[in-house]
Parts: structure tokens; C-alpha cells; sequence
């Protein structure tokens, strides 16, 4: 299964290649992280599976408003020069290079590719000590909010960063926000009928992933992207860019100082090994329901600052 | 099975890492030869699950079992945990460069009517000049 799904990537990666198509390009890449996602539940790793299936559903709606704001892009005019260029036969010249500059890097991985045993100290030190010391269920969960905290603390800090930056340049239109108005795009039946019954659903499955996370697969980071695609749906349906953007940035930046001191408190004076197992699954409960309300809050503000960069 | 020898046997045995580092430079072909930005955009993001892939396949064995739910009896058929935690964070660090990817795109678009990176760069050129 495994293998029929891997060769489905190769094939998929060559059609993104060759296709010429913005549309279709956009249907590819979501084949694509439909595969990754069946393909890491395969691997034995449903948590970053359910990270993909919610992320693969977030960069989709993400191009697709974004050619709906622009028409232009949608249409796929090439220019004159570029249909000259193709139909001139000079262009397989300047593609020789590049394809022996890949080539060649891929035959020195090859060559250096590493063949024996991996080594698995550190996962068995891990699997047999986890619930002892983090304490839940699930080992992926116990080593992103126990292990390697740090790890958690500066993908929060990089998202942060990303919101500002979009933030940034969505402000350099001059009419970018008006609170409370519709878009003038008119939205099909079909998907808000659909939408009005699936926000529901998305909803509760984030909110379960999140109280879940420490016992099922599941955690933080998948519930808040859920949470976030619930507000997508919201948008979908409504049509309406209404969210107060800058209390959420201010709530996302208190939630991030919270989770820091929750950390600089609790992991690394060493407190939390010592807790007996009912506090240790508050902490871990407490834990996600930070980092999915600051992933969640983060990919909302992305969405709708993004959603109201105007046309002209 | 057929048993190989030498490169041959180390590619075949080794073939789900090696899937995705196909995928990896099948995407960089891409971007370095590409005209259309949108192309890019999406390349990048394929690029980034091949990595995850990449990742995930190490140390993969048939009938592995996820790291859910206690007590393990037999390790070997476990997945490792650490690298799972590890590609959580990166999944989400990629949606959010995709994101940015896009904002600057439109920016972009917004400014030189285009979607070709040849023609974008001789218009910022004539805007210079």
C-alpha cells in the first residue's frame, strides 16, 4: 500500500511539472497532500497525518480565494513572448544544466545515502520512560509538550512572526480593511449548504483533538488548524470579514506569554516529573488547549488578513 | 525476493527513502526552471511534504505500529515518536511560509499585473532605471 502510494507521489510531482494550468495545478498539489496524509497514517503516525489532511484543506482555500480576488489569475494567459519562447526549440537547450545540476545532486545523494541500522536508543528510552515522566498516552504528544518544549516555544514564535509579516503586507493597500462588508463574489448554493452542516463538525473535531490529544492521536497543533479551517468555513459561508483581527493578535500574544511561563515554571525547574499522574494530564490538557487556541488564533488572523487584501 | 548487489541493491532495498528525495529534486528541476510564480508557490509546498515523508520513512518496517497507547510490547515494531514530533512543528511552519508565499505573490501581482517571474524582474528593472 505503502509503495503503490509513494509511486503515486512521483507520478503527481512529474504532472506538477509539466502542467501549465493554474486550476489543475491546485487539484495536483491537493492530491498530493491527500497521499502524504493516507500515506503517514501508514507509517504509523496518524498525529502528522491529521497535521497534513487539516493543512492540505488550508493552503486549498487559501488559493482559491486567492484567485477568486483576482481574476486575472485564473485565466491562464500566457504573454506573446512566452508562447515565442516555447515554441522556440533553444528552450530544451537551457533546460540541460539545470536537469544535470539535479541530476547530479541526486546521484550524490545516492551515493552517500546512508545503509545500515538506525540507531533507536533514544526511542526506546523514550517509549519505555514517557508515561512515567510527561505522563498521557501518546508518545509524540509527551515529547512536543515535555522533551523538546523548546522545540513547541519557537514554532509559536516563528507563526507569530508570519502573522506579522502578512500582516505587514496586506497593509500596504490603503483600503484593505471595512469592517462588516461582503465581498462581491457570489457563492454557490451547493457549498454553503454543505459548509453550514460540515463547520459544525470540523469544530467539534478540533475541539476534541485538543482534550484528546494526550491520550488518542491528535494534540495542539491539529486541533487549532481544525479550529482554524472552522473559521474558513465561517468566511465561506457568510461572506463577511467581521472578526475584531487585532484583539485576536493581542489575545494570541497573551496566550503565548502564558504558555511561557507555564514552561519556565513547570518544565524546567524540573517540578513536573515529581507530579503525581492527575496533575501531569492537566498540564498536558492545559498545554494543548494553549498551543491550539495560539495555532488556531494565528491561522485565523493569517486567513482574514489575507482575505482583505483588496483588488486595485 | 531477487537479491541485488552493490548501488542497485541499496536503492531497491532503501526505495521508500528514496521516493521522496526523487520527489524533493523533482520539485527543485522545477523551481529552477519554472517561469510561473504560482508553480513556485505550489512546488515549494510539495517540497516541504516530501521532506516530512522523507522523515517519517527512517526506520520503517511492514506492519509498524503508532507510538498510541501505553504499554509496548515489542519495540522494533513501534514508529519512533521523536521524528513524528518534530514534522507536527515543520507541517505548520510550511503552511504558514506557503501563506506568506501567497500574501507576497498578490502583493506582487498587485504591482506589475503578472504571474511570470521573467517579466516581473524586467519590469522591477525598468521601475530601477
Amino acid at each position: 500500500m505503502v509503495y503503490a502510494l509513494f509511486l503515486l507521489f512521483v507520478i503527481i510531482a512529474v504532472c506538477i511539472l509539466i502542467e501549465e494550468r493554474n486550476i489543475r495545478l491546485i487539484i495536483y498539489m491537493t492530491i498530493f497532500s491527500l497521499t502524504a496524509s493516507a500515506s503517514f497514517f501508514f507509517l504509523g503516525s496518524p498525529d502528522v497525518a491529521m497535521a497534513e489532511a487539516a493543512v492540505g484543506a488550508f493552503t486549498t482555500i487559501f488559493f482559491v480565494v486567492c484567485f477568486e480576488k483576482y481574476d486575472d489569475l485564473k485565466v491562464d494567459r500566457l504573454p506573446q513572448s512566452v508562447k515565442k519562447v516555447q515554441k522556440n526549440k533553444k528552450r530544451w537547450k537551457a533546460l540541460v544544466l539545470p536537469l544535470g545540476f539535479t541530476v547530479l545532486l541526486f546521484g550524490l545523494f545516492l551515493y552517500f545515502m546512508p545503509d545500515g541500522e538506525v540507531n533507536t536508543y533514544l526511542k526506546e528510552q523514550y517509549l519505555s520512560r514517557f508515561m512515567y515522566e510527561i505522563g498521557g498516552e501518546n508518545a509524540v504528544t509527551a515529547i512536543y509538550l515535555g522533551y523538546r518544549v523548546y522545540d513547541t516555544l519557537f514554532e509559536a514564535l516563528v507563526l507569530i512572526i508570519s502573522v506579522i509579516a502578512v500582516s505587514h503586507m496586506s497593509y500596504s493597500s490603503k483600503e484593505s480593511v471595512s469592517d462588516g462588508r461582503h465581498s462581491d463574489v457570489e457563492r454557490s448554493v451547493v457549498v454553503v449548504t454543505v459548509m453550514r452542516i460540515v463547520c459544525a463538525v470540523v469544530l467539534l473535531f478540533g475541539v476534541y483533538l485538543i482534550f484528546n490529544g494526550h491520550i488518542t492521536a491528535g494534540g495542539g497543533f491539529q486541533g487549532g488548524l481544525f479550529i482554524a479551517i472552522f473559521f474558513v468555513c465561517r468566511y465561506l459561508i457568510y461572506n463577511i470579514y467581521d472578526l475584531p483581527i487585532k484583539k485576536m493578535f493581542r489575545l494570541e500574544e497573551f496566550i503565548f506569554f502564558f504558555t511561557l511561563l507555564i514552561v519556565i515554571f513547570i518544565v524546567f525547574l524540573g517540578v513536573h516529573a515529581h507530579f503525581p499522574p492527575t496533575f501531569q494530564a492537566i498540564y498536558m490538557v492545559v498545554m494543548n488547549l494553549m498551543i491550539g487556541l495560539k495555532v488556531g488564533c494565528g491561522f485565523v488572523i493569517l486567513f482574514y488578513r489575507f482575505i482583505a487584501i483588496e483588488r486595485g | 525476493m531477487f537479491e541485488f548487489s552493490g548501488g542497485i541493491a541499496m536503492i531497491l532495498n532503501n526505495i521508500l527513502t528514496v521516493a521522496p528525495i526523487l520527489v524533493f529534486f523533482i520539485c527543485f528541476f522545477g523551481l529552477i526552471t519554472g517561469r510561473k510564480i504560482i508553480k513556485s508557490i505550489i512546488l515549494m509546498a510539495v517540497m516541504q511534504a516530501s521532506v516530512v515523508l522523507f522523515f517519517l520513512t527512517i526506520g520503517f518496517r511492514s506492519g509498524i505500529s503508532p507510538p498510541i497507547g501505553g504499554h509496548f510490547e515489542e519495540l522494533q515494531y513501534v514508529a519512533d515518536p521523536l521524528p513524528h514530533a518534530l514534522m507536527i512543528t515543520a507541517i505548520v511552519i510550511g503552511v504558514a511560509v506557503t501563506t506568506i508565499n501567497i500574501t507576497m505573490l498578490m502583493s506582487m501581482f498587485r504591482t506589475y499585473k503578472t504571474t511570470d517571474w521573467d517579466i516581473a524582474e524586467q519590469k522591477s528593472m525598468e521601475d530601477v532605471e
